[in-house]
């Protein structure tokens, strides 16, 4: 028998490498470390906050209700449809089908953009209706494809039996033939709704601002760090749904009680137990989750209507409480929409296909969108808190926007080195450590275009602004040389692999490196002698958005000093307020090289700026080749 | 007499809680034409299954020409099976699957196409190689079925109520097909059916079978003139099975009027079962009669009239070519050598009865 | 009668056709539309030459490299695990269907992700290795940590096909070879395998395509070092709003897809290979 251990096995190994990830989740939801690379004892906090997180819950329903509607629609749609093209000839029928397969033998990349492009050509405005259109679309081929192999299975005798017996057409197909393809037509429900709630594509191309669906969320979230109500809220859906599969095939099964004679008593047990397993349980979840649905739909609602502020920010970059406050104080409900990099979110302002209201762009690309025509001016008459602003941060914002028209700065910062003091050999001080073979893939990179460059001009010692052809190509060269050292090209999760001892070295932004000091003591964070970039990140208003008042209170909302204190403490990035500054508790961090340099670090540093399109392109050119050697 | 090919030692297989074949011993003679015999669930299927090799038996053996086959696999045993459902590869053609156990056996080509033109040529089924099974009507799967066993030229040959798909005219025809392949290529065929007239049509030895057990082994003749016990009697042909008493030796009382027979040693005034055909039953005056009744019931089947007699509290079957119209009175006269004596069974299930001839 | 009831069914299909021309026949068009033509409304090919620039063709090249790996380890994991399910018996066939959907209930996007704290230099895997003294695994931000994600995510998608042709075909059939004398190994070479192509047609396109065309995957488990022609197309539209250059390269993706299609139309007319 050593062929049935085997075979033994083999199915125990491939059931191990399908769960290790889902176990390893679920041992994460338990962490009560934020980050993912440590391991910080047991907890169920996250549990707990994961009912209180708005944004989450929203998500969660909104990926439900999608799910639930798009799978419903589209088994009304696929099932008269798969009736119908049975009912064709077989030319028709295979064209139909061919056409049917479409969706789902494409690629998502393909679909999600092909009807991206769609709503955008005809003027939809995406948001919640366009996902759920989109869901509809790719989830009725599956409902076609289950219902079709039980309408050829069906025997027409029975149909010809009803009408024999009087039945109408009508009447023939509802009892007779209808039940006889339920199977198909609820697999393809329980099908349509399974890949519904797990798309992640599609939804991210035709989605709007505001609505998230969870995937959407979590992809939103992966490159900075994932927060672990998240792993909380999988871990329940997982097992709920292992849960109700259990259940399910616990009770006593029907047909097998009819074969065998059962007492009397025996026989109701079975029966009631039946019930209370298949009917009772998944009826109360149900209920929960309708109840769930009520309460966090009421909450979203309380303040809805047009009294809105649409804010298109970078991730983890506001304290929700102080959104929450906004809210409060003002009765402004804010629409909070996350992006990653400047080049993400550039497109969507030009475009004009979603009008934001309040953007925060990094300082060349306030640049970049005043040539353009993009901002509006600001009413400083509605942002009496500017006041709190350092004069030194306004002059510094004068590289970008010379008149000071159309900028609030809101956060700033370096860029420099992480290093872990434990895995290098000595202090560094220099961008050469980067080129260092010895580090050989403990190397962190920031995966974007200007800072990568950045870095390697300031390292050969040209300006970081540099259109000189032959600089440029130079310092491709040497990116080029460096890639085999990476590690990896990251944005936000340089802060999880250096915490979690991952790799020596990484280029990071000043405020992610207080975080990650605070969670890792051996690190260490330096200004290289070269000099580096230093950047500001100022609030904007797009010339198209449609609350431009709204704007300009939120704006002058976050100038509040309690304001810019609070958002210190949740993102460690450093403050342009003053006042603000002076609330900070902690000396250690209210007097942090890391958070506010002084003059003399700052000598060799420059602001990035905008180069022009043309230059642009030279940079992304260069860089693609680089990331595709 | 021929020798023992098969023979099957204390056969046991049980499901779960289900015992299928309860200790059989049966053995299998080279070139006979061996069926197993009876009703839905009785195990002959299963039995061979075993015999096929598809199948282990829980206790028992299972010997082939000498040599114990009981665990061997089944594509190293020299039989081959015909199964009810035909099973063509529905990927391959016709002469594919005629040409399959050959082709694994390594024979030449010219070898197998000589062997594929003279297998369908041998159910009658000439130029149909290169087509493919589901075009084929149901009898022509069942032939091809049979022609791409019978290539492999086994000694013996199984086949699972092959016929049962069949309309009426086809199956008979099939029925002097299979004798004739018999014949003509000397195999032995272990045939299994529940249709009693096919197998009486067909066999030189029926294995009666019921729950696992086998009622009685005879040639058609015997188990048609002289079942062992009831359920013989009764699920071969037609017949009148009476609870009767057996007076003395020669004299049966059967529904309180005495019918001299022929069987002895059954004892005195014991409770035995009675068997008289339909046929057997002659419709005289009332007078002439040993037995007076009425006829009941009249149905004209072409070979004979069926009658239905009531009398003495039974209701007799009678096969006759006389035809007696509904409400005569008629007299019932059996010739002695006619009446068959059974032992009455001890239980439900009837015994195992094991036969050396 | 016959007929009349045929044409009110057809009408049944009305409301999906006219469904499908707007949202699946005419934003394909809408690719073609923007991929051949510039930003004038020009007609040119200059897009879909994009794809012949030494970076793209080096992400296609490397797309398509990984993901026939990716299909074929699952092709050749998925295969056995199928004949194995096949044997265990009816009663828990659904079940075991479902062993295999039951994953996709939690987010693919974190379980792929979570594969990054398995394999990273201090995660899970090597930590275990480490205790048994064996050398560690570096195979994070690799292309091996993409072709694992690859069948990871998409094994199901290649087993639930074959499964369902396995388990269909007639036991009696598989009992009628062994009759005739085959052994395990002929069986399998000249009946089941034979038999199973239309399933596994279906599972190889619905395992390639996907694989081809990610860029999460890429994204997450390859370091961002690691450029597929996914990546590329998704920054064109997402990074650079260059809808023009995106669809034309999209155009050539296509190609593969209705080269799949093709392939199951050819193979599997029938739709028997599909997983329900």
């Amino acid at each position: 028998m050593i062929k049935k251990t085997l075979q033994r096995f083999y199915l125990i190994f491939i059931i191990i490498l399908l769960y290790a990830p889902i176990v390893t989740l679920m041992a994460l939801s338990f962490n009560s470390s934020k980050s993912r690379a440590k391991w910080g004892g047991f907890t169920s906090k996250w549990y707990v906050r994961l009912f209180q997180d708005d944004q989450i819950m929203t998500a969660l329903y909104t990926t439900l209700e999608i799910a639930l509607l798009s799978a419903l629609i589209a088994t009304i749609l696929g099932t008269a449809g798969a009736i119908g093209i049975h009912a064709f000839r077989r030319k028709y029928r295979t064209l139909m089908m061919g056409v049917t397969n479409i969706p789902m033998l494409n690629a998502d990349i393909v679909t999600g953009i092909s009807l991206m492009l769609l709503f955008i050509a005809f003027r939809f405005s995406l948001g919640f209706s366009t996902i759920l259109v989109a869901h509809i679309t790719f989830n009725i081929p599956y409902v076609i494809l289950s219902v079709m192999p039980r309408l050829k299975k069906t025997n027409i005798n029975t149909y010809e039996a009803a009408l024999d017996l009087g039945a109408s057409p009508l009447y023939a197909f509802f009892r007779v033939v209808f039940p006889d393809i339920l199977p198909g037509v609820s697999s393809g429900f329980l099908l349509a709704f399974t890949m519904s709630l797990d798309d992640f594509v599609i939804t991210h191309f035709t989605k709007g601002p505001g609505v998230d669906t969870l995937s959407t969320k979590i992809y939103s979230e992966v490159r900075k760090g994932i927060r672990p109500e998240i792993y909380a809220l999988s871990t329940i859906m997982f097992l709920s749904v292992l849960l109700l599969l259990i259940l399910v095939n616990i009770a006593p099964d029907e047909k097998e009680d009819r074969k065998r004679i059962l007492s009397a008593a025996t026989a109701r047990r079975h029966k009631i137990s039946r019930f209370l397993l298949r009917k009772v349980v998944p009826a109360m979840m149900v209920a929960i989750l309708t109840i769930g649905g009520i309460f966090y739909s009421t909450k979203m609602d309380s303040s809805s209507g047009d009294n809105q502020v649409i804010v298109y920010n970078w991730g983890e970059y506001i304290d929700p409480e102080a959104i929450e406050m906004f809210e409060e104080e003002t009765g402004i409900n804010v629409i909070y929409e996350e992006y990653e990099t400047n080049e993400i979110m550039y497109p969507k302002i030009q475009s004009g296909a979603i009008a934001y209201d309040v953007v925060c762009p990094s300082d060349y690309m306030v640049e970049r969108m005043i040539e353009n025509d993009l901002l509006a001016e600001i009413d400083f008459d509605n942002i009496p808190n500017l006041k709190n602003i350092g004069d030194i941060y306004m002059e510094q914002s004068r590289q970008f926007d010379p008149e000071n028209k159309y900028s609030v700065p809101y956060l700033w910062g370096t860029v420099g080195i992480l290093y872990n003091k434990k895995m290098v050999d000595e202090p560094i001080d220099s961008w050469s450590v980067l080129w260092d073979e010895k580090y050989k893939d403990s190397i962190l990179m920031q995966d974007s275009v200007r800072d990568a460059f950045g870095v390697t001009l300031k390292y050969l010692g040209y300006s970081l602004n540099s259109t000189d052809l032959d600089e440029l190509t130079a310092a491709q060269k040497l990116l080029i040389q460096q890639k085999p050292l990476v590690q990896a090209y990251v944005v936000d999760q340089v802060r999880d692999k250096m915490i979690g001892n991952e790799a020596a070295i990484g280029v990071i932004y000043s405020g992610e490196a207080i975080y990650t000091q605070l969670e890792n003591p051996d690190l260490e964070y330096v200004i290289p002698k070269e000099g580096s970039n230093i950047w500001i990140d100022s609030l904007v208003i797009p010339k198209n958005a449609k609350h431009k008042e709204n704007a300009e209170a939120f704006i002058d909302f976050v100038c509040r000093p309690d304001i810019a204190k609070m958002n210190f403490d949740f993102i460690t990035y450093s403050i342009p307020n003053e006042a603000g500054r002076k609330l900070i508790e902690e000396p250690e961090l209210r007097n942090s090289k890391i958070a506010f340099p002084d003059a003399k670090e700052l000598e060799r540093c420059e602001t990035f700026k905008f180069l022009g399109d043309e230059n642009d392109a030279v940079y992304n050119k260069l860089w693609r080749e680089v990331k595709s050697r | 007499m021929s020798n023992k090919l098969i023979d099957i030692v204390n056969v046991s297989k049980s499901y779960g809680e289900n015992l299928v074949l309860n200790n059989l011993n049966l053995y299998i003679r080279e070139n006979e034409f061996l069926t197993l015999l009876g009703p839905s669930g009785c195990g002959k299927t299963t039995l061979l299954r075993i015999l096929g090799g598809f199948e282990s038996p829980n206790t028992g053996e299972v010997i082939f020409d000498g040599k114990d086959i009981t665990e061997l696999a089944p594509n190293k045993r020299q039989l081959n099976t015909v199964f009810q459902k035909y099973a063509l590869f529905p990927n391959m053609t016709i002469a594919e699957n005629i040409a399959f156990g050959l082709k694994i056996k390594g024979k030449s080509k010219g070898y197998i196409e000589d062997k594929i033109r003279y297998a369908l040529k041998l159910v009658n089924l000439d130029g149909f190689e290169e087509r493919m099974p589901d075009s084929l009507s149901g009898g022509q799967q069942q032939r091809i079925a049979i022609a791409r066993a019978i290539v492999n030229e086994p000694k013996v040959l199984l086949l699972d109520e092959p016929l049962g798909a069949l309309d009426l005219k086809l199956r008979q025809d099939m029925q002097y097909e299979l004798i004739r392949l018999k014949n003509e290529l000397g195999i032995t065929f272990v045939y299994v059916t529940h249709d009693q007239e096919e197998a009486l049509t067909m066999s030189d030895t029926i294995v009666v079978m019921n729950q696992g057990n086998i009622q009685q082994i005879g040639t058609p003749e015997d188990i048609y003139n002289e079942p062992q016990n009831a359920f013989v009697a009764d699920f071969i042909g037609e017949s009148n099975i009476f609870s009767a008493i057996m007076v003395e030796d020669k004299l049966v009382k059967i529904q309180g009027v005495k019918f001299p027979c022929v069987d002895t040693g059954f004892g005195k005034n014991k409770p035995v079962d009675a068997v008289i055909r339909p046929e057997d039953v002659d419709l005289v005056k009332p007078k002439k009669g040993l037995m007076q009744g009425i006829v009941t019931s009249l149905i004209f089947k072409g070979v004979h009239y069926e009658m239905d007699v009531m009398a003495n509290g039974y209701e007799w079957l009678v096969h006759s070519t006389d035809m007696f119209p509904v409400g005569t009175e008629v007299g019932i006269k059996v010739d002695p050598f006619d009446i068959q004596i059974m032992k009455k069974p001890k239980s439900e299930d009837a015994e195992a009865v094991s036969i050396e001839e | 009668m016959k007929n009349k009831d045929r044409k009110i069914k057809r009408l049944f299909a009305g409301p999906y056709m006219i469904w499908s021309a707007g949202f699946i026949i005419i934003p394909l068009l809408m690719i073609f539309y923007y991929g051949l033509t510039d930003n004038d409304g020009h007609f040119t090919f200059n897009n879909i030459a994009r794809i012949t620039t030494p970076e793209n063709l080096k992400a296609l090249g490397l797309a398509l490299l990984l993901s026939i790996i990716s299909t074929a380890i699952c092709l050749i994991l998925a295969y056995p695990l199928c004949m194995i399910l096949t044997n265990l018996g009816v009663n828990q066939s659904s079940f075991i269907v479902l062993i295999f959907i039951l994953p996709m209930w939690m987010n693919s996007l974190l379980r792929t992700l979570a594969w990054q704290n398995l394999l990273e230099r201090n995660g899970i895997i090597n930590i275990i290795l480490d205790f048994l003294h064996l050398p560690p695994l570096e195979i994070i931000n690799t292309p091996y940590a993409i072709i694992l994600g690859m069948v990871y995510d998409f094994l199901p998608f290649m087993v639930l096909p074959i499964y369902n042709v396995l388990s269909k075909i007639d036991s009696d059939i598989i009992a009628a070879a062994r009759d005739l004398g085959a052994n395990s190994v002929q069986t399998f070479l000249r009946i089941i395998l034979p038999l199973s192509v239309p399933g596994i047609i279906s599972g190889v396109t619905m395992v390639f395509v996907p694989s081809l065309t990610t860029f999460v995957i890429s994204d997450l488990l390859g370091g961002s070092k690691i450029l597929l022609i996914g990546n590329v197309i998704e920054q064109e539209f997402k990074q650079g709003s260059n809808w023009h250059s995106g669809s034309g390269m999209s155009l050539v993706l296509m190609i593969f897809i209705i080269f799949s299609m093709a392939l199951i139309a050819k193979y599997d007319k029938e739709g028997e290979g599909t997983a329900f």
